[in-house]
């Protein structure tokens, strides 16, 4: 039967696609870093660290991927798969911690050790890495967000999503920073959701400032909640007005910072984190443990605390995070 | 059209055999050490199939039905499904106390969600007759609605229970137990589709509704039938979802809808109606399901995927207009 071109050309296409990003399998041992979504900066950023961990480490095959859009369910496939191919170890970013849970019993069972980030709910985890307490990152961020509000007025507070467990406390941080020490800042609405997406973010944002007219601030908590409600504040002319404070990446967020569309923000480098992870993961394959005072040989994990977690797991905690506003953040390349 | 001319029905079985086994092999030389073929590796992709078989036999179905069917509200109801039986049954029954009570409840419950679901749909498209894929667009919003008004926007945890677990993560014989309902399932289907007057009546509405109305064909039953069968495959998708992940969300799965239309249409079901072919579907679903894992395993990006899938499905639509044409072209130089 003579096949038309057409669709032959169109096989031909994908098949190639498929075997031209593909990559070699090899035997060695294999730590893959599972992140929350692929494509966005903070996520580009940590994979800088895992290429500078896969230098350092030439007999570890080390790696990073993650699904295309923040989807626990297309995480979950991922993570499914990698556990069947055996990877020696994973370190994960969970969008949903609790949704990974049944996976990464099978996982440990197999023997692969785990290691998470931004998700100190997790029981089947060997070391969850946190850059710092939580709540406390939060009530920083609300503090800025006050003291630039002269302590009074309506605000509001923007989330990645409300399964992401750091991401809540750090919201959770400054609703209840707010509410034991500033009265007269009152919070209109609970957390909105933007699903790390910054044109959701700015589509909320919008929709706050109509709704809420007098709005005054606003603390965001992903990377791409400050992005999205600077451009929304911008585009209502209120750019210097409002106060907006978040987390968020001095490269991505400078331009606003400069239109004062963003007051100001706060990070931990998602470099050190992932290349932190990495570390951890090394140490566990090598049968160490990480106690309070290790050093993860990583700037801002040089003397880390250790303490229970809710599993068999432990939780480590870093140094702090950074604060940066319009002043500063020429100081990063990243 | 009919299903029983040999020759194009042989091709298309082969092909699809043909692309499995390709694929098989591409995996096994891509993934050295023959991870691949590895038993955890099959079992786990036993275990992620079903998720995917299951709404791509509800397209297989709704598509079938003709009159431009197709079914965009699966996952959404698949979602909301585990919602409800996540945050309503621990207030009616102790899971710790009665596990299997609970599971056979919660697999209950589930379903009849998933059945009214589709009800909803079949009702909307017959009485209304309003098109299928502007009706599902509009309930597959309806039910991520509400999913996410009910659960808050966050995931619902399922406690551990045995029983449940099970479902979506144990093996028996070394095969997974979802695997097995797939199976049941396709097995179901294609009895239903082939000996029993329900299919052919299905083939024939598909193929043209006017004239199977006028012979006397129920259409606001059948398709009434039809959508509440996709909602009952819908909430077994969700069913063994929920298991695996033990928690239920509303906004699972927003990708899966493209592959399921893929996996439908590569496997030979004409999206006009009248049809489609269980058997292939079915090695369809293993072929994306195996091309799926393999891209994982080997390190392609998500974005790639995406872009292989639109690919692909474009060539299985090209392909099975240059089958179509040829086998028209046939049957004439047959006749004359």
């Amino acid at each position: 039967m003579k096949l038309k071109t057409l669709p032959m050309c169109l096989l031909a296409c994908a098949i190639s696609t498929v075997f031209a990003a593909g990559a070699q399998a090899e035997e060695k041992k294999s730590i893959v870093t599972v992140v929350k979504v692929t494509g966005i900066n903070w996520f580009t950023r940590m994979e800088e660290g895992v290429k500078e961990f896969a230098k350092a480490n030439p007999d570890i095959n080390a790696s990073q991927t993650g699904p295309g859009r923040a989807d626990a369910a297309q995480q979950l496939k991922i993570v499914q798969d990698l556990v069947a191919k055996n990877v020696s170890a994973l370190a994960i970013v969970p969008f949903d911690p609790p949704t990974l849970e049944p996976i990464l019993a099978r996982a440990k069972s197999r023997g692969i050790k785990i290691v998470t980030h931004e998700a100190d709910n997790l029981k089947n985890t060997d070391y969850d890495l946190e850059a710092f307490k939580n709540n406390e990152y939060g009530a920083d961020l609300n503090e800025r967000l006050a003291k630039c509000m002269a302590n009074k007025g309506e605000w509001a507070v923007l989330v990645g999503s409300l399964g992401s467990r750091s991401q809540v406390q750090w919201a959770q941080g400054g609703i209840d920073n707010a509410k034991a020490k500033y009265p007269d800042l009152k919070l209109v609405t609970t957390m909105q959701e933007t699903n790390n997406d910054g044109e959701k973010a700015y589509q909320v944002a919008q929709q706050l400032l109509r709704k809420y007219p007098n709005l005054a601030g606003f603390q965001g908590s992903s990377s791409l909640d400050v992005i999205g409600i600077g451009r929304a504040v911008e585009e209502a002319g209120k750019a210097g007005k409002i106060c907006v404070f978040g987390t968020g990446l001095p490269g991505e967020a400078g331009p606003y910072m400069e239109k004062d569309a963003i007051t100001g923000i706060a990070f931990w480098d998602p470099k050190d984190a992932g290349l932190a992870m990495n570390n951890v993961a090394k140490m566990l394959l090598e049968g160490k443990t990480i106690e309070n005072g290790t050093n993860l040989g990583v700037p801002g994990y040089e003397k880390v605390t250790v303490e229970k977690g809710p599993g068999k797991g432990m939780i480590i905690r870093g140094a702090g995070w950074v604060r940066v506003d319009k002043s500063n953040y020429k100081q990063y390349n990243f | 059209m009919t299903t029983h001319l040999s020759p194009f029905k042989d091709r298309q079985l082969t092909f699809l055999l043909a692309i499995n086994i390709v694929i098989v092999m591409a995996g096994y030389f891509l993934s050295s050490g023959g991870d691949f073929i590895s038993v955890f590796n099959l079992q786990s992709m036993a275990m992620q199939l079903p998720q995917m078989g299951l709404l791509a036999m509800a397209m297989m179905l709704s598509m079938i039905s003709g009159n431009g069917g197709i079914d965009l509200s699966g996952i959404a109801l698949a979602n909301l499904a585990g919602v409800i039986g996540a945050l309503l049954l621990p207030q009616w029954i102790d899971a710790e106390a009665a596990p299997w009570l609970f599971t056979f409840s919660f697999v209950g419950l589930m379903l009849c969600v998933g059945l009214l679901g589709g009800m909803l749909n079949g009702i909307i498209i017959a009485r209304f007759n309003l098109t299928p894929i502007l009706t599902t667009l509009g309930t597959q919003l309806v039910f991520t609605g509400i999913a996410t008004v009910l659960s808050n926007g966050s995931s619902v945890n399922l406690p551990y229970i045995e029983p449940l677990s099970a479902i979506g993560n144990d093996n028996i014989l070394g095969i997974p137990i979802a695997f097995y309902i797939f199976v049941a399932v396709v097995l179901f289907l294609g009895w239903l589709l082939k000996r029993t007057p329900f299919g052919l009546r299905l083939y024939m509405q598909g193929t043209n509704p006017k004239a199977a109305f006028y012979a006397g064909i129920p259409r606001h039953t059948m398709l009434i039938c039809t959508y509440t069968m996709c909602g009952l495959l819908a909430a077994c998708s969700g069913l063994i979802s929920a298991s695996q992940a033990a928690s239920a969300s509303a906004k699972y799965g927003d990708s899966y809808l493209l592959i399921a239309i893929l996996i439908a249409v590569m496997g030979g079901v004409n999206p006009a109606g009248g049809y489609g072919r269980v058997v292939c579907v079915f090695f369809a679903a293993t072929a994306l399901q195996l091309l799926s894992s393999m891209f994982n395993l080997i390190g392609v990006s998500e974005f790639a995927g995406n872009c292989i899938w639109g690919l692909l499905l474009l060539f299985f639509l090209a392909y099975s207009r240059q089958e179509l044409k040829l086998k028209i072209k046939r049957r004439q130089a047959l006749k004359a």
